[in-house]
């Protein structure tokens, strides 16, 4: 087999309650990125400060614990689970962080109608429309309030009318003080974010920034 | 969650299910037949404590002996004043209960042919468990000539009920009073009397006046009850020598009631039978286990998506595998569950399948419950553990992409290994379901020397004499009607006999010989062969003090020309005339005894057997013929004619073979059904999994025939990797299995058995690839 490397050199700062976009073409190592921000995957080499730890020699058991709780996934095919109705699913993260039923339901109950989808709590993800299913996989995303919210191409699948919501949505979030990395295809939702960065065959090539952040990554 | 994933993937989880119940049920079924066997006579409170009288004879050329026939002196004379033994009872049949039975009645008219009719001490009732329903179980065999009921017997007596009290005629000649209704014993029991006559008749009913002091009649039973915490093997010390004056080498020993049914005679033959059936139960728990393992594994790659989605959402590696072995564990438990239901809905039928009173209620045997409980945890984890760690292993970006963990295509991984098991134990028990399967047919079919086929006899007990000749004329008048002949005893049944000296032999040697008294026509009749020499013949009168014996007592006596020799029997020197060819006596698996034949001539004895051998397939109207001739002939006395079939057939050995038989023929279907099972899942998840390559494939315009060799080959590698192992395998059982006469292995049996297996595979395969091509490429493409 032929190894390929994804991600090459690539050194980012990333600072508390920031709202990154990150753009390239298909195969510049957007996903790779992510993947190792959020803790999916880890770097051959190089540093990784979370929060001010460094974690790049943090096994896979700690990485899990480090990533429940701390941050949020969202994804372009929203990742719902079938088999869970919409409650369920929002309630994965909290079950992973072993939360007393009580206060389960209670969190779930709050984030659902905050969401506007209190209403299908029972139904099945494939009941719902794509940007239905996008609301509840940001509400499983934020159930945990995490410091951090990856989104890979939140609103890939969605209609424009859709994707505007959900881009409300993360930028009201944004305003709370969550930190964000959103990768996208679409210029005009990259522009939404304070700073832009550009992945080519693994390099960083152009960041544009209008704002200065104490970082957090 | 589980419950949603099932109804969402129906055919999955269908196929899981089958699989697990009918391994579990099958498991289930074979371990209470199992247990049953060693629940005979439990029923009895005390049951440890009882013991049965046997003798150890040490034969010359004769296999080493065991029997439960012994003398009434050992017990009244040796046994008595042991202090280790608390209670003894002293047993013998009424009539002979191998032969026909008694005729009882209440008025004289209406005769029920009643078998298992027992004279007993009332001991028995302080040594064996007995329900009195009627009666009073302290004094019912107190009286001469009282008579104790089963309830099944007493029903038929007396319809109305009220038996006590009320008279019963046995073979319209002795009168007995009934004292005692007892509730029928269960049918695993050893010793099951349908009725019981006071000992104390015994002499004055039978004319065997000093019985008590007779050491040479070995006809009676014994039982003991030891004291508690008495040592049976000191009781054995005492009496080990008690023959010595008489039998030289015969040693009576006691044992216990636990060994009566698996193990009486120190015979391992049964241990051997039971083990194999365990291991064969056991193979199938195996075998569907694996086909679970197969399908989780296939079907995980169903749930890639999941787990990723989950270990994205911070659920850790330990936590999956938890969910899934809880998952693993639940289906298991349901399954086993529901096996245990299945097994005990299809007892009833089994029961009636297999007969012989084999199946014991779930509930009867509290420790199956929890073996089966055990076994279920055991099977539910180990067969959780490995898809459990695939699953929980996956990484969760590439599970997120849906992409499939490569599988090494080449060497060895566990699922190849799985899969050689799998069908390797699939061979195996199908060669080795029919080589039970042939040998016990072997046994039940096999020539057992004499007609057994159509013959009808009846036992008749009479005041009458004379000649059996005018009846006989006139039953040859009707075409019907082929032979007929009178004998104290039928070829099938063992008659008793006695140590004979020999001409020869040395004077103080001895060898026990059965004889039987037999009219003229009793060789043809029963189309026995002669070897040489001659039949008994009106022509010769000087045949009254003339003799057949049997091929094996030629041999036992060392005779090269048998033909002049003499015998000295009861006293009186027979010369042999001519020698009867060996026939199977009693049960197919016996050994051959030394025998000897007298001539009754034709005249009419107190008690004998008539047997009437008829034209093939006029059953009928021969039975009504003899029917009609013998009422004319004794119209005072009850009879009721049998066909010999319907006797070997029911011999308890020979329902012990069928048993068997049938029960792995239930083991063969079911292994064929769990093998289809999982080499019908296994495909289908390969098929699926290899979906892709197939629409690339057909985009490139292979053929399918090609695809089908791809898709099928290393598949049929493996089937031919099972087949070196489960050949070797099952010809080894074929060496170890029990019994004297083996029938001869044969090669296609190895083939048929892995022919099915083949068939099977390549139905499925053929079934899934079809099936696969028909879908068009694009689809499959697009499905990534």
């Amino acid at each position: 087999m032929v190894e390929t490397t994804a991600l090459n050199n690539v050194n980012l700062e990333v600072g508390k309650g920031e709202f990154v976009a990150v753009m390239g073409p298909s195969g510049c190592g957007k996903s790779t990125l992510l993947n190792i921000l959020g803790l999916l995957d880890s770097s051959d080499s190089g540093e990784y400060y979370f929060d001010g730890i460094e974690i790049s020699g943090f096994n896979e058991k700690q990485r899990t614990n480090l990533r429940k709780g701390n941050i949020g996934f969202i994804f372009q095919g929203f990742n719902l689970i079938d088999d869970l109705n919409i409650y369920e699913n929002v309630e994965l993260p909290l079950l992973a962080l072993g939360e007393p039923k009580s206060q389960r339901r209670q969190k779930v109950d709050e984030i659902l109608e905050k969401m506007r989808i209190g209403h299908r709590r029972s139904h099945f993800p494939k009941q719902l429309s794509g940007g239905q299913q996008q609301r509840v996989a940001i509400a499983r995303a934020l159930i945990t309030r995490p410091k951090v919210i990856l989104a890979d191409e939140p609103t890939g699948n969605l209609d424009s009318a859709n994707g505007e919501q959900v881009m409300q949505l993360l930028e009201e979030l944004n305003t709370t003080g969550t930190t964000i990395i959103m990768v996208t295809h679409s210029i005009g939702h990259a522009e939404r974010a304070h700073r832009i960065l550009n992945l080519f065959d693994g390099q960083l090539l152009l960041e544009r920034s209008d704002k200065v952040f104490e970082p957090v990554l | 969650m589980l419950f949603r994933r099932i109804f969402k993937e129906k055919l999955l989880y269908l196929i899981i299910f089958a699989n697990l119940i009918i391994g579990y049920a099958t498991f289930i079924v074979i371990s209470q037949f199992i247990s049953g066997q060693f629940m005979w006579d439990n029923h009895n409170t005390n049951y440890d404590r009882i013991y049965r009288l046997q003798l150890f004879m040490d034969q010359k050329e004769n296999k080493i002996k065991h029997t439960w026939s012994v003398t009434a002196a050992l017990s009244r004379k040796d046994l008595i004043d042991l202090p280790e033994i608390e209670k003894i009872a002293l047993i013998h049949d009424v009539g002979d209960n191998n032969k026909n039975g008694v005729f009882l009645s209440v008025d004289k008219k209406n005769q029920i042919l009643s078998r298992f009719g027992y004279y007993a001490d009332q001991s028995v009732f302080d040594i064996f468990t007995f329900k009195f329903i009627e009666g009073d179980i302290k004094q019912a065999l107190t009286e001469p000539y009282s008579i104790v009921l089963s309830k099944e017997l007493a029903d038929k007596l007396f319809p109305g009920g009220n038996a006590i009290g009320k008279q019963v005629y046995g073979e319209n000649k002795v009168v007995f009073n009934v004292t005692g209704v007892f509730e029928d014993l269960p049918l695993r029991t050893t010793w099951r009397p349908v009725y019981l006559l006071p000992m104390l008749s015994y002499a004055a009913i039978t004319g065997q006046k000093d019985y008590e002091n007779n050491y040479w009649g070995y006809s009676f039973h014994t039982y003991v009850l030891l004291k508690p915490n008495a040592n049976p093997a000191a009781i054995d010390n005492k009496i080990h020598d008690a023959l010595k004056d008489f039998r030289k080498e015969h040693y009576p020993y006691l044992r216990p009631m636990s060994k009566l049914n698996v193990n009486p005679f120190f015979d391992p033959s049964m241990y051997i039978a039971i083990g194999l059936l365990s291991f064969l139960s056991v193979l199938i728990l195996v075998l569907s286990s694996i086909n679970f393992i197969n399908l989780q594994t296939a079907s995980a790659t169903n749930r890639y998506r999941e787990i990723g989605i989950l270990k994205t959402l911070g659920f850790n590696k330990r936590r999956l595998w938890f969910q899934f072995m809880f998952e693993s564990m639940s289906i298991t438990i349901a399954a086993s569950l529901t096996g245990i239901l299945v097994a005990q809905m299809a007892l009833p039928s089994l029961n009636s399948m297999i007969g012989w009173g084999t199946f014991p209620g779930i509930l009867e045997n509290p420790k199956l419950i929890f073996i089966i409980l055990a076994v279920t945890l055991i099977t539910g984890f180990l067969s959780g553990i490995h898809p459990a760690y695939i699953i929980s292993s996956y990484s969760p970006v590439a599970a997120l992409k849906q992409k499939l963990i490569p599988e090494k295509s080449n060497g060895i991984n566990l699922k190849k290994i799985l899969v050689t098991i799998q069908f390797s134990i699939s061979v195996f028990m199908l060669i080795v379901a029919f080589i039970i399967f042939r040998q016990t047919n072997f046994m039940l079919t096999k020539d057992m020397g004499f007609n057994n086929q159509t013959v009808l006899f009846s036992n008749i007990v009479t005041n009458k004499n004379g000649s059996f000749e005018p009846l006989k004329q006139q039953l040859l008048e009707h075409r019907e009607i082929k032979d007929a002949c009178v004998s104290d005893y039928i070829p099938f049944i063992l008659p008793g006999g006695d140590d004979l000296n020999w001409e020869g032999g040395k004077p103080d040697e001895k060898v026990f010989v059965r004889y039987s008294n037999i009219s003229y026509d009793f060789v043809p009749t029963y189309e026995l062969k002669m070897i040489s020499g001659r039949n008994f013949s009106k022509e010769f009168p000087a045949d009254r003090n003339n003799c057949l014996i049997n091929e094996t007592a030629a041999k036992v006596f060392g005779w090269k020309d048998p033909i002049g020799k003499r015998i000295k029997a009861s006293g009186k020197n027979y010369d042999v005339i001519g020698v009867i060819k060996d026939y199977t006596v009693f049960s197919v698996s016996n050994p051959n005894e030394p025998h000897l034949y007298k001539l009754l001539q034709d005249s009419i004895v107190s008690n004998a057997v008539y047997s009437i051998n008829f034209v093939p397939g006029k059953e009928k109207e021969a039975m009504n013929i003899v029917k009609e001739e013998f009422q004319k002939f004794f119209p005072d006395d009850a009879f009721e004619f049998s066909d010999i079939k319907f006797l070997t057939q029911n011999e308890s050995a020979v329902k012990a073979y069928q048993s068997f038989q049938k029960i792995t023929s239930l083991i063969a279907i079911l292994t064929i059904i769990i093998s289809s099972i999982g080499i019908f899942g296994l495909i289908l998840f390969m098929t699926q999994r290899k979906m892709k390559e197939i629409g690339v494939r057909k985009v490139l315009g292979f053929s399918y025939s090609s695809l089908y060799i791809t898709l099928s080959s290393w598949f049929i590698q493996l089937i031919f990797i099972s087949l070196l192992l489960a050949w070797p395998a099952a010809f080894y059982v074929y060496k170890v299995l029990p019994g004297a006469n083996k029938y001869g292995i044969q090669i296609w049996e190895f083939l048929i058995a892995s022919l099915i297996i083949l068939a099977v595979a390549f139905a499925t395969i053929s079934y899934q690839i079809v099936k696969a091509l028909k879908v068009r490429p694009v689809e499959i493409l697009k499905d990534e």
